[in-house]
Parts: C-alpha cells; structure tokens; sequence
C-alpha cells in the first residue's frame, strides 16, 4: 500500500510552549498529513487551523509568558474521521470568552479562532485530564 | 522570514519571503511601518511568501488602516496562491488593496 492510501494512523508530539516553536508545528503536521490520501488544500488549510489552535495556546492559556511547559498535539485517523487533540497545562480555557470577532469589524488580531471554525467541523474544548489543564479537540470528517 | 526593501521615488517596495506566523510578526512590523510612518506608498510583495497566518493577516490590517489614516497606501503585490486564500478566508479581499 502506498503512503497515500493511508486513512488511520495515530501521531503525536510534544512542543515548548514558545512562539518559536510553530514552525515545527506545522513541520510535524505536514509530515503527518503527507500520509494522507487528502489534496493539499485540505492539507494547507488543516496546517492553519492546527497552527492558530498552537498559537493561541501560546497566547492566551500562556499569555506569551515564558514557560518550560510542553503541549502535546495528537493527530488521529481512523475510516477517514480526523481529530486533533491538543493538551497543555496553561491557565483553564474560559469557553464562554472564546469568540472571534465580527468579520465584517475589521481591526487586527481575532481571525484565529474563526478561522478554525470555518476548516473544522467542530471545535470541543475539555477539561484535560491530570497533568494537562486544558484539552482541545478539533474534528473533520475527511470522507465529506 | 526574510525580506529586502526597494525604493523608487515615493514608492517602497517590500519583498517578503518565507513564512510569517506569530513569531516574525514584530519584524514585519518594523520593516513595514517605519515606511508607512515616512508617507511611503508601500509596495508588499508577496510572492515568495509561503505561508501566513492570523497573525501576518493582522499585521496587513494594521499597515493597511495607518496608510490610511496617514493619507497614504498599502498595495499588495504579487500575491502568493497560499496566502490569497487566507486573505480571501478572512473575507478582506475588498478591503486591502490587492494588485
């Protein structure tokens, strides 16, 4: 079977908690979505959606503050159904404060969150189990 | 990300390369805004620009609404497929000035 034909795998990886370090998120999530028999739009548009989850972990449950803290990202497929998790122990995610701005408001910062919500088809935020404080889950159906 | 400034007359031009995420966000912004701050009209070429996030399209909000307020423009140039597609995703295709 080639490379391309894969629809289940199960992948994950630590990262310092640092804006530094998004590039080698996206490094790790192209590496992993290279398997996939998906287009590279799906793919591109999945690299933006991981990447703006990493990044606002960084700044908000850390406040860009300097920490020797790692999240673990985890990619899983199984029957073409993809879920990203994300853990890190930050400060507790207040759901009812997550919202992205207005699209038609135009001022700068905001678009993350909406852009996650306009690749994925949910978006489910967890208390995350000892030691992660919070627990991200972002889910597409990829048969769609 | 890497970039390199042109300039011809009152007009600046701003190659940009590589990837602009949160990281290289504040870099940008201290290529970019000192030239707008000068009443530039600032050229951003992104064709060499492979990837863009939330926060590269933040910095091209804020560069475009200071052009404006300083009576001058921003106009992107040679727009790279990649971070089209986010400018279009963030619905500002008829907001910035795309050339």
């Amino acid at each position: 079977m080639s490379q391309s034909q894969i629809n289940n795998l199960d992948e994950k990886r630590d990262f310092e908690v640092n804006s530094s370090n998004l590039k080698h998120v996206r490094s790790f999530c192209r590496e992993v979505f290279e398997k996939l028999n998906i287009n590279q739009e799906l793919k591109d548009e999945l690299v933006l959606a991981i990447a703006e989850a990493a990044q606002n972990i960084v700044k908000h449950a850390y406040k860009n503050e300097e920490t020797e803290d790692k999240m673990e990202i985890k990619i899983s497929v199984s029957d073409g159904y993809l879920e990203i998790g994300f853990f890190d122990k930050g400060r507790p995610v207040e759901k009812d404060k997550i919202r992205h701005r207005k699209i038609d408001d135009i001022k700068p910062g905001g678009l993350g969150t909406f852009f996650i919500q306009q690749i994925m088809d949910a978006v489910v935020f967890k208390e995350g189990e000892k030691p992660w404080i919070n627990h991200l889950i972002l889910s597409k159906n990829l048969n769609s | 990300m890497s970039y390199k400034v042109t300039e011809e007359g009152n007009i600046s031009t701003v190659y940009l390369d590589g990837e602009i995420d949160m990281d290289v966000t504040e870099k940008a912004k201290e290529v970019i805004m000192p030239l707008i701050e000068a009443k530039k009209e600032v050229h951003l070429n992104l064709k060499e620009v492979q990837y863009m996030d939330s926060s590269g399209i933040s910095v091209l909000i804020e560069s475009h609404q200071k052009a404006t307020e300083l009576g001058t423009k921003v106009i992107l140039k040679e727009i790279s497929k990649s971070v089209l597609k986010v400018i279009m995703m963030a619905k500002l295709e008829q907001i910035l000035n795309l050339d």
